[in-house]
């Protein structure tokens, strides 16, 4: 790829600066969009490019904006999805952060698509720089009337307000996410209704990643079969691969879409450190199945993935080499969804602790031969029974564990420790 | 009521409130500026933002109590968050986390009896490819970690205290 | 009105109606916890989770409206597997202390644990998450937080029946507890009624705790009286005590709840100063006699003084307090006006000054039969208790019955002392009072819980109380008192309750056409009486 779109600060030094922005080209594509189109010329537009969102539903973004309802008496919402606590997960902290404007514009474009005159960043409260950079920005966009009252001179106006998260991984699911903004505990809603129907205040909203909306200025900007002629059909555009673990080199990597997994962790993240061996990767994050090196050739897309019954998630991708414990990095999984269970839902309130304790259990060499089936049970009826889906989220690796490293599980109830006993296998508390 | 905002703090607040239609959606960005001028939400500041929003005490309590980073009880000056989830565990977390604990003499959820530091564990904070990764209070980010880097960070944060 | 098959059976019900309810009329029981119909749907528990035709995905039944060709299924495989995961993941933390807990008998973790569990524990004891046990949430309820399943109905009732939000639920995942600020108490005046919601033994009584168990209790249909609203209640009783009152759902009056005042009111039912036997005053005092003794001894006193009576009016005089059953206050009028032949007869309804209301539930009148009164012409004004009060002072009459009133109370001791001193009293009463001082013979009757009968609430709805357990001792119902002096006067005799109510249908007309039949769980409203406020309770 030539320049790159989301990773643009790479090539271009301070472009979260509005004045560098600017130079390069910054918000002529807003200026198109809402001098130029119909809002309804810009979502077919954005609908023609199968852009599809990024947060990790893969649901595209064009027919989303089509739920809501026409001509609603109500007002229409656009929060911005910033609330980015997948694990392995980095990259719309880098949009935020250093290509703060794309944001901004992606915000506008939408927001003029879809309608709507209140629009809400919704950032996780530990991205505190990035909330600065976010306030910078905003500052700069209003005064230079790109937010605001009469944007264009076209009549249109458009509010953005950075709202701080504070802790709470569930505030990343989107009716969780109004919840929180509503100032309530983040309680996922029951759908239907859905929020594009009855969103945040009762009203029609629409809720998007990040990096989603970072890709619509280069939409319109250079033309729906542009984006679709990167990557496949199916689920084009550029895309940010997070890479982190035992990789020679981690970190963020935009590429087309579909990106064989072997050649992101190869050929760009510069391979296994140390020359090790691969063990297993998690290539979306930590909610979704582990893939072991036999899987590595799949490509990095929304369907691709499905047909190896993997997710590609948030392109979170999480390498382990030869001598990680699989026990113990289940069980710093299923610690994280047992602190972040919102705890509204039983299966998932009880199902979450559950699994971590049977997992300390096993770790500290007191496992039972039945609790490698118990786990997969419990994994099993967590699974497609609650209002949201974090109880997946814990019970897909987990299931996915148990099954592709079951002999290890099984070495450690039967030595009684971990037959590896390297990288961190230090016990500690109960989250 | 014993508590209240300062002048400016209290313009911030009433600033808040015209970003939202309902008052209760300024909660969170009020425990915000709450913590940030007292430190952490005491009964008597969630009491007082409860009557600033017109919402129960028990309710803001309630809220306040579902979001880790509002203390509910007073922290170290400098509170030190490792995180520890995979991506940082597998590159070294845990040697921080040591490395911490022998150096300030405290375990993960402890305060140094001088009230200078406090040391916890966190879930993932987004920074996988530049860990291991602590953040210090609710601000600024340490990444890249190494032993040496955090002695070094705590040696510095001693001598501004 | 959509039709729908559940479980291969059709049935067709109302928009809007959901799956739990439909199902419901069908006799299905589909098992929850969270849903409350009272209360807005929080679908947390999942217990509800049922197979519907061309879903991929189980759907809580709660969340689910029904509609038109509509097919589920609530005891397929999947179903039953999904139930019982859910009863597992809901007991792995809780201490099962069924043994110690208030709640057993009427548990639905237990209900649902025999009827869709069944399987051993798969956690050992110790690795329970521990939380607070016996935690004093303020003057009638206690919270034991491991035994909470987190259903948030509590607090769902706190935030939207009474809007005081006292409880919330704090922290996150299987840490989650139900607490209230620090300081603060769960003090409103229906805080009860989150016991009454709570599907488990995690919110109970301080006033019922430990004190029966529940099975061994009886359970009868009953109003409150407590005031003029007429909360429906069941009486919980056994041997002719009663344990407590809960609310029983009537959608016009009090839907699902009652106030605390109205819920510990069986107290006040069952006092030591209950009257159990007829008593005449001798020159000691008052000593015992039997009934035929006593109704021998009014019915002398009432003839004696038609027999002398010089002037013309009235020698005998009547006042009905609006604690009297409908029947007991046409009885009364019966017996003074035909038998009597007076039209000396007043309705006394007092209530203490500033007595406390709101716009809920609870009233400013105390009485449960004022309305009640006022339809048989007792408050009307035509004949006050004051008027009374000065003939029985003047002379002009001889003869007082007061029924179910307390005199004293009402007007003060001196009013009382001054009118009473030269006329007979015959006192019909379930408890000594200021006024049984005054009497010269006393009849004992039975309480709202002791007797068939009906109340007119303050919005003109005529409800049924029905007889939980004989009076005590030597008590007779305020009806079959009344029936009994009224034959002995050569009137009618009645064998029921609800015979006096057919009668008084017949007689008067706002009652006309009304059955016990008719009046159902629910009562009827007396159309032609109903004031402004009928909508209040319904829409309150």
């Amino acid at each position: 790829m030539a320049e790159r779109v989301l990773l643009r600060h790479l090539d271009v030094p301070d472009i979260h600066k509005l004045d560098v922005y600017l130079a390069h080209g910054g918000y002529a594509a807003a200026r198109k969009a809402l001098t130029t189109l119909t809002p309804e010329q810009v979502t077919e537009q954005v609908k023609a490019s199968n852009l599809r969102g990024r947060g990790g539903a893969g649901f595209v973004a064009g027919m989303k904006w089509g739920f809501l309802p026409k001509d609603s008496p109500k007002p229409v919402y656009l929060c911005c999805n910033a609330d980015e606590s997948e694990p392995g997960t980095f990259k719309d902290r880098a949009i935020i952060e250093w290509n703060t404007h794309i944001l901004l514009e992606g915000i506008l474009i939408t927001a003029y698509a879809i309608k709507c005159h209140t629009a809400y960043i919704y950032i996780r409260g530990e991205f505190a720089f990035g909330a600065r950079r976010l306030h910078e920005a905003i500052a700069e966009a209003y005064k230079a009337g790109f937010l605001g009252k009469n944007i264009f001179g076209t009549g249109f106006d458009l509010d953005v307000y950075v709202h701080r998260g504070a802790g709470a991984y569930i505030c990343g699911e989107e009716t969780g996410l109004i919840e929180s903004l509503e100032g309530k505990r983040a309680y996922p809603r029951i759908k239907p209704p859905f929020p594009a129907t009855y969103g945040l205040f009762g009203c029609p909203t629409i809720v998007n990643n990040v990096e989603t909306l970072a890709c619509v200025p280069s939409i319109i900007a250079n033309g729906p079969e542009w984006f679709k002629s990167i990557g496949p059909e199916g689920s084009p555009g550029p895309k940010i691969y997070c890479v982190s673990g035992h990789v020679e080199k981690p970190g963020l990597y935009e590429l087309p879409m579909g990106m064989p997994l072997r050649t992101v962790i190869y050929d760009y993240a510069g391979g296994i450190r140390g020359g090790k061996k691969l063990k297993a990767v998690m290539p979306g994050g930590s909610s979704f199945p582990v893939l072991t090196p036999d899987e590595i050739d799949v490509h990095m897309d929304f369907d691709s993935m499905r047909k190896i019954n993997a997710f590609l998630g948030t392109a979170g991708i999480i390498v382990m080499d030869e001598d990680t414990c699989m026990v113990r990095a289940l069980e710093i999984i299923d610690r994280f969804y047992h602190h972040e269970s919102c705890g509204q839902c039983s299966p998932c309130r009880e199902g979450t602790g559950w699994l971590h304790k049977l997992l300390l259990r096993l770790e500290e060499g007191n496992g039972r031969p039945e609790d490698i089936d118990l786990m997969d049970r419990i994994a099993g009826n967590m699974m497609g029974n609650t209002v949201c889906v974090l109880a997946d989220a814990a019970a897909m690796p987990t299931q996915s564990f148990l099954s592709k490293f079951r002999d290890e599980f099984v070495a450690h109830v039967t030595l009684g420790r971990c037959p590896l006993k390297k990288n961190g296998t230090g016990h500690r508390q109960a989250a | 009521m014993a508590v209240q905002f300062s002048q400016e703090t209290y313009r911030q607040f009433e600033e808040v409130l015209t970003h939202y239609p309902t008052k209760r959606a300024a909660l969170l960005p009020t425990f915000w500026l709450a913590q940030e001028e007292f430190g952490y939400l005491s009964p008597e500041v969630m009491e007082y933002i409860a009557q600033l929003l017109d919402l129960s005490p028990a309710y803001v309590a309630a809220v306040a109590s579902f979001y880790t980073m509002f203390d509910k009880e007073p922290k170290g000056k400098f509170h030190l968050q490792v995180c520890t989830n995979l991506s940082c565990t597998l590159v070294g977390a845990q040697q921080i986390v040591e490395c911490l604990e022998q150096k300030l003499g405290i375990k993960l959820g402890e305060t140094t009896p001088d009230g200078k530091f406090s040391l916890s564990e966190v879930e993932c904070l987004g920074s996988c490819g530049t860990a291991p990764v602590l953040q210090l209070n609710t601000g600024d980010y340490y990444e890249n970690l190494t032993p040496e880097r955090v002695t070094q960070l705590v040696e510095e944060l001693a001598k501004q205290a | 009105m959509p039709k729908l098959t559940i479980d291969g059976r059709e049935v067709t019900v109302e928009d809007g109606v959901n799956v739990i309810q439909a199902a419901e009329r069908l006799g299905i029981e589909v098992p929850h916890y969270c849903y409350h119909p009272g209360l807005s749907i929080s679908g947390n528990c999942r217990m509800c989770l049922v197979e519907i035709e061309k879903m991929p995905k189980l759907q809580i039944a709660c969340n689910t409206k029904v509609a038109e060709g509509m097919v589920v299924y609530t005891r397929t495989p999947k179903v039953k597997a999904a139930q019982e995961a859910v009863l597992e993941f809901l007991l792995i933390n809780h201490p099962i202390d069924c043994p110690i807990c208030d709640q057993a008998g009427e548990c639905k973790l237990q209900d649902y644990y025999m009827d869709y569990g069944a399987y051993k524990s798969r956690f050992p004891l110790e690795a329970k998450v521990r939380k607070r046990k016996v935690v004093d949430l303020g003057p009638h309820v206690v919270l034991d937080q491991e035994r909470c399943i987190l259903c948030a109905r509590c607090t769902r009732f706190l935030d939207e029946v009474t809007k005081t939000s006292e409880l919330g639920i704090f922290s996150r995942g299987d840490r989650c507890y139900i607490d209230l600020f620090p300081g603060k108490r769960l003090e409103n005046p229906y805080s009860a009624n989150v016991v009454d919601v709570c599907p488990v033994g995690a919110l109970t009584h301080k006033d019922f705790r430990f004190k029966a168990r529940v099975w061994y209790l009886e359970k009868t249909q009953s109003i409150c009286t407590r005031c003029a609203n007429g909360c429906n209640i069941d009486i919980y009783h056994r041997r002719g005590e009663m344990f407590r009152f809960r609310p029983r759902y009537n959608p016009h009056v009090n839907q699902y709840w009652m106030c605390d005042e109205g819920r510990l009111w069986y107290k006040a039912l069952q006092q030591e100063s209950r009257l159990t036997r007829p008593l005449l005053r001798g020159a000691q005092g008052f000593t015992a006699v039997t009934w035929d003794q006593a109704v021998n001894w009014v019915i002398e006193a009432i003839t004696q003084a038609q027999a002398t009576t010089t002037s013309g009016e009235s020698a005998v005089a009547g006042i009905v307090g609006a604690k009297a059953t409908n029947e007991e206050a046409y009885l009364c009028l019966r017996l003074l006006t035909s038998s009597c032949g007076t039209e000396l007869v007043a309705g006394l309804s007092w209530s203490p000054p500033q007595a406390f209301a709101d716009d809920f539930l609870i009233k400013a009148d105390k009485n449960p039969n004022t309305r009640g009164l006022q339809a048989l012409g007792l408050l009307n004004g035509k004949v006050a208790v004051t008027h009374i009060l000065d003939a029985a002072e003047k002379g002009t009459i001889q003869v007082l019955v007061v029924f179910a009133a307390d005199l004293v109370t009402a007007l003060g001791r001196e009013a009382v002392e001054k009118a009473l001193g030269n006329v007979k009293v015959i006192v019909l009463d379930t408890d000594y009072s200021g006024t049984t001082e005054y009497a010269d013979i006393v009849l004992p009757i039975g309480t709202v819980a002791e007797t068939d009968g009906t109340y007119t609430n303050y919005a003109g709805r005529v409800q049924r109380v029905r007889q939980a357990f004989p009076p005590p001792g030597e008590a007779k119902t305020g009806w079959e008192a009344l029936s009994l002096l009224h034959a002995k006067l050569g009137g009618a005799s009645y064998l029921s309750a609800a015979e006096v109510f057919a009668e008084l249908a017949q007689t008067v007309p706002v009652f006309a056409g009304l059955t016990y039949g008719k009046l159902g769980n629910h009562g009827v409203p007396l159309a032609s009486l109903l004031p402004e406020e009928v909508r209040g309770a319904a829409s309150a």
